[in-house]
């Protein structure tokens, strides 16, 4: 009880911190940002977070940038939606599956209801989303503050296996992704004897190959070519949005999906490895196997945007939870974040919220400032996002490249990174056409030398007996969990099978 | 490379390339028994602009050292939007000039990037 009370008090300090005039203006433009990038296929949270990476210090305090920050990844759940209703591509990876009904119900003439519906959903599961971080983080923090090496090992481990697992994609091409993740943030020195690996002799690569240059190939640079292949001409659905107001009888059809979203979104959210797309995908199947019409999925069921749509939201928010409790990013916009939070000097963990409260309680109390700006945003506002859909690719895609480059020069000022860029850029468009998903990869770049210095941490205290990630009670657990959960994959792929040899 | 009671620098490496390797033969065997992707990698020359991209990004880290910022990006522009989309010429014109100063402003101005201008200086 006593707890919950000093959460309330602690919160309040936190919209004194995000009531400040730069901190209101910041999280407006991170909205904003967010809702732009959201909107515009081809340029993710993700990128965008890492675009602004090496100009963070110029945005100002880290409670400030990471507030912007934070707007964008969680305005880009708004905004993807738009474009998925309105041109049947998803602006955003999280909102694949809200193309499905939201074109149908579109192409029915019923754009606005979608589109309000996806705002309002959006909104509510947003905001339980961030009611769930605000009292859920600070008893977590608390009891991540006893782990050792052995128990980050493990939660490390977890992670990475839970993204991989729940990427969608082929297993065995998400475990390539993490390892050659893990290679590549062994670059350069090592973190406990400072000796160089892997640096070819070249100096620049002493430092190791940087975040945000890996991050921008990848991503940025990789998607663009791979999106040169086909010359883009989206048809947009606009004949005049109206009536934008849902009915009556929408809103009874999915005040239970947005509920329901909005809880599955959370929990899948908070795990780590989970994420808003995963979410969304479960909550439309959850809401097509509940429904009384199931038939009607795939022909403009409100359910199956309605559900979706929030799903994305809350996880997005809980998603904060891994990384300002455990220093552990469960995606890769949040691993952007989590690059963001180490530029600035802040270590994200278990200390972050007794050292540094003002970041924290700052953030979370600007992530209820900043649902309620989107949904101004994104309702009566709407019309004026759908414009940016007739910016035509063929231009949007060279300001994009000129972007990365900025950016990643900017970092060391060096023409070095651009090349390093490029390769980069040119192997995530090689990954996308053998469907390999970069996320993995990006994730486990992040977490390598976590990952390393625990697993080198805990056999130098063990005495090299790798039984020490099973002996020690919360380490144990999280192993034994992984394995279960590895379990049920397999089982899971076996029956499949199995059903398709019947 | 070190040892279990002594890890030293190669150890993860080491151990990540093992992996790496039985994941890939994996990959290759599991593929191996298919033979279902019949579709060619390239289709109708779908590389052709991809690679022009690369190559004019290249040409960009090239020269932006000598040419400078604003120049370089200009030309980026104009080669892009003329080769890759082949955009009406006066249209392409005023996307590159106008692009070219906002991003300078926003970055050389605003921001305060320090970006190469080479014999601008």
């Amino acid at each position: 009880m006593l707890d919950l009370f000093a959460s309330f008090q602690n919160l309040l300090n936190g919209f004194g911190i995000a009531f400040t005039l730069t901190n209101l203006t910041f999280a407006l433009i991170g909205a904003l940002l967010g809702t732009v990038v959201g909107i515009l296929p081809g340029l993710g949270p993700a990128a965008t977070i890492a675009l602004l990476l090496p100009i963070s210090f110029q945005i100002g305090s880290p409670v400030t940038s990471i507030i912007m920050m934070a707007g964008i990844f969680y305005g880009a759940m708004y905004g993807g939606s738009t474009t998925s209703i309105l041109v049947n591509i998803p602006g955003e990876a999280a909102s694949v599956v809200t193309c499905i009904d939201g074109y149908q119900m579109a192409l029915k003439g019923r754009a606005g209801p979608a589109l309000a519906i996806c705002a309002i959903g959006s909104f509510i599961a947003g905001t339980i989303g961030v009611i769930g971080l605000t009292f859920v983080a600070p008893p977590l923090a608390e009891f991540a503050i006893r782990f050792g090496p052995p128990e980050y090992f493990a939660l490390t481990l977890l992670g990475l296996m839970m993204a991989t697992l729940l990427s969608g994609s082929s297993i065995l091409k998400g475990l390539i992704m993490v390892t050659m993740g893990l290679l590549l943030g062994a670059v350069g020195l090592d973190p406990i004897s400072g000796e160089v690996r892997f640096t070819w002799g070249l100096l620049m690569l002493q430092e190791g190959i940087d975040f945000v240059t890996l991050a921008m190939g990848l991503f940025g640079i990789g998607e663009i070519l791979y999106n040169l292949e086909k010359e883009l001409t989206a048809e947009l659905v606009t004949r005049k949005i109206s009536h934008l107001w849902p009915t009556i009888k929408d809103w009874a059809e999915s005040k239970w999906a947005v509920v329901r979203g909005s809880l599955i979104g959370f929990f899948i959210g908070i795990l780590p490895g989970g994420g808003a797309l995963i979410s969304s995908l479960v909550s439309y199947g959850v809401e097509k196997k509940i429904s009384n019409h199931p038939e009607e999925f795939g022909k403009g069921a409100i359910q199956g945007v309605a559900g979706p749509e929030s799903a994305n939201n809350s996880a997005a928010s809980a998603s904060f939870i891994p990384l300002l409790t455990l220093g552990i990013p469960g995606n890769p916009a949040i691993a952007m974040i989590f690059a963001a939070l180490l530029i600035q000097g802040v270590q994200p963990g278990p200390f972050l919220i007794s050292e540094r409260p003002d970041i924290f309680w700052g953030v979370v109390a600007s992530m209820y400032i900043g649902n309620a700006m989107l949904l101004i945003l994104n309702l009566p506002l709407v019309g004026i996002w759908v414009q940016l859909l007739r910016v035509p690719y063929a231009i949007l895609a060279p300001i994009i490249v000129l972007f990365c480059c900025i950016g990643v020069y900017s970092i060391r000022n060096t023409v070095f990174d651009i090349w390093v860029m490029g390769v980069f850029g040119v192997i995530g468009y090689l990954f996308r056409k053998v469907d390999l998903e970069p996320g993995p990869l990006i994730l486990a770049f992040v977490m390598g030398p976590i990952l390393e210095r625990a697993l080198r941490q805990s056999l130098l205290i063990s005495a090299g007996s790798p039984l020490i990630f099973l002996k020690r009670p919360i380490a144990g657990s999280l192993i034994g969990f992984l394995l279960i959960f590895i379990l049920f994959q397999i089982i899971m792929t076996l029956r499949k099978k199995w059903k398709q040899g019947n | 490379m070190g040892s279990f009671r002594h890890p030293g620098v190669g150890f993860l490496p080491f151990g990540l390339s093992i992996i790496l390797i039985i994941l890939s033969l994996a990959l290759i065997i599991s593929r191996w028994k298919k033979e279902t992707s019949t579709k060619p990698f390239w289709t109708h020359r779908s590389w052709v602009r991809p690679l022009l991209g690369v190559v004019i990004l290249g040409l960009y880290a090239l020269v932006i050292d000598t040419l400078g910022f604003p120049l370089t990006t200009l030309i980026f522009l104009l080669i892009w939007l003329g080769i890759i989309e082949r955009t009406y010429w006066l249209k392409m014109v005023t996307v590159s000039i106008g692009v070219t100063l906002a991003l300078y402003l926003i970055f050389g101005y605003f921001l305060e990037v320090p970006v190469p201008m080479g014999f601008f200086k």
